[in-house]
């Protein structure tokens, strides 16, 4: 048996998800076509507008629906700090960990010159005149441990030689409560090479 | 099948936790396969399934597109940063670009190896870079013949423009490269530090008719950085 085609439909629809499979897609359609008809039309109308509203922010590229975001606005963060990274997801994992009280900016991506992504498709002319517009005086390269974030780094920080800014990089380290043995042998190396003075006092 | 050993070209995510891989292999020369579950938050193959490293391999299936079975590693990776870096993405997107799918070319792979030992070392790159790019060259059966088109010797007193897509070189008046270079070229290995202007032009021109009209995205990148860096040492040029 099958269904109708317009419910084939949605459950077809609903697989853009990610982690949606037919099976879960089905369950998803028929738990809102025979449950919760009220919550899938304000599914419908706040994907709608978030859709059409939602956009990057001018100042940090994060995904918001207003002009500059409420973390840009906000007055209480230090803009002397800038901090780059890949993704908002990125952004709100150091926001959730704390600690930090700088600005952010958004790449959307990392230099991947095998895909064909290259400086302007992840916003690095808008990075520039960022910091040739504010007082920016240190730079915290958080793209990811990966070659091709390492890549953007380098290319990052390549372009600021020469002006002002101190430019920092997310250290490697091996996991808290993990065990070196279990640590994969590049994030070792790397661990070791990036090794602190140790003061015990 | 017993691992392989391999390199990492290039992965892209596929689906929700897998990623078409392109990889260079010692006896099947470039393989594409899809590695099941790499993807997976916390997959400890994803630490280890990472260009620049050493690799044993093994896959499954007689489609072009194969299946990535164990993955284990067989070194430390090379700790690119930097130039190196970009000359190992070059190195990378030069091989997915040109070599065929599973034509074995163990002296790459040996070449390719040896570039990434070299890499780290900024007086080591070029010749390892030309090394790689020769070595391609002759496995595709694209490397420069050292003769005219009248199938001659070259005159070490002539200058000489080449022309990659008939593989021989043509007599020019001035300019381009003069015949004394050319025929030391042609009897070593590229990578005498001499000759490493005209071995880069050289390779360049010998691989054009590889690459088609597509340029290499991580050359482009590697001009733009050198650009902006000649502009930043030289403000008001």
């Amino acid at each position: 048996m099958s269904f109708s085609p317009l419910v084939e439909r949605l459950m077809e629809s609903l697989r853009v998800l990610p982690g949606v499979g037919p099976k879960t897609a089905q369950r998803m359609a028929l738990h809102l076509l025979e449950r919760d008809r009220e919550g899938g039309r304000r599914l419908t109308a706040v994907l709608g507008e978030a859709l059409e509203a939602v956009g990057y922010c001018r100042r940090c590229r994060t995904l918001t629906e207003e002009e500059v975001c409420t973390l840009c606005r906000s007055t209480r963060r230090d803009e002397r700090v800038l901090c780059v990274v890949e993704s908002p997801a990125d952004m709100l994992a150091i926001e959730e960990a704390g600690g930090y009280q700088g600005q952010y900016f958004v790449l959307h991506g990392h230099l991947s010159p095998l895909d064909g992504v290259g400086p302007e498709d992840i916003g690095l002319d808008r990075l520039e005149t960022r910091l040739a517009e504010e007082p920016i005086e240190e730079l915290i390269l958080a793209t990811n441990p990966t070659v091709e974030g390492e890549a953007t780094a380098h290319y990052i920080a390549s372009q600021l030689q020469g002006r002002p800014i101190r430019l920092s990089r997310l250290a490697y380290g091996v996991p808290m409560g993990g065990e070196l043995e279990y640590v994969d042998g590049g994030t070792l190396s790397r661990a070791f090479l990036g090794r602190q003075p140790f003061a015990g006092d | 099948m017993q691992p392989q050993p391999a390199f990492l070209l290039h992965k892209r995510p596929y689906r929700e936790t897998s990623a078409l891989v392109e990889l260079i292999t010692l006896d099947h020369g470039r393989v594409r396969a899809v590695a099941r579950g790499v993807q997976r938050p916390g997959s400890r193959s994803r630490g280890r399934l990472q260009p620049f490293t050493p690799l044993h391999l093994t896959w499954s299936g007689h489609a072009e597109l194969k299946r990535l079975g164990l993955m284990e590693s067989r070194g430390a990776a090379a700790l690119l940063a930097g130039e190196a870096l970009l000359c190992g993405f070059y190195a990378n997107e030069l091989l997915t670009r040109t070599l065929p799918v599973e034509l074995p070319v163990a002296e790459v792979f040996a070449f390719y190896g040896a570039l990434l030992e070299a890499l780290p070392f900024p007086e080591r790159r070029a010749p390892a870079l030309r090394r790689l790019e020769l070595a391609l060259l002759e496995a595709l059966d694209a490397a420069p013949v050292y003769m005219d088109e009248q199938g001659a010797e070259l005159d070490p007193q002539g200058r000489y423009a080449y022309r990659a897509e008939a593989r021989h070189f043509v007599r020019l008046a001035e300019g381009g490269l003069d015949g004394r270079t050319l025929r030391l070229l042609a009897q070593s290995d590229w990578s005498e530090p001499g000759l490493a202007g005209p071995a880069k032009g050289l390779a360049r021109a010998a691989l054009a008719p590889l690459l088609g009209s597509r340029p290499l995205r991580s050359r482009e990148l590697m001009q733009r950085l050198a650009a902006s860096r000649h502009a930043a040492a030289s403000p008001g040029a």
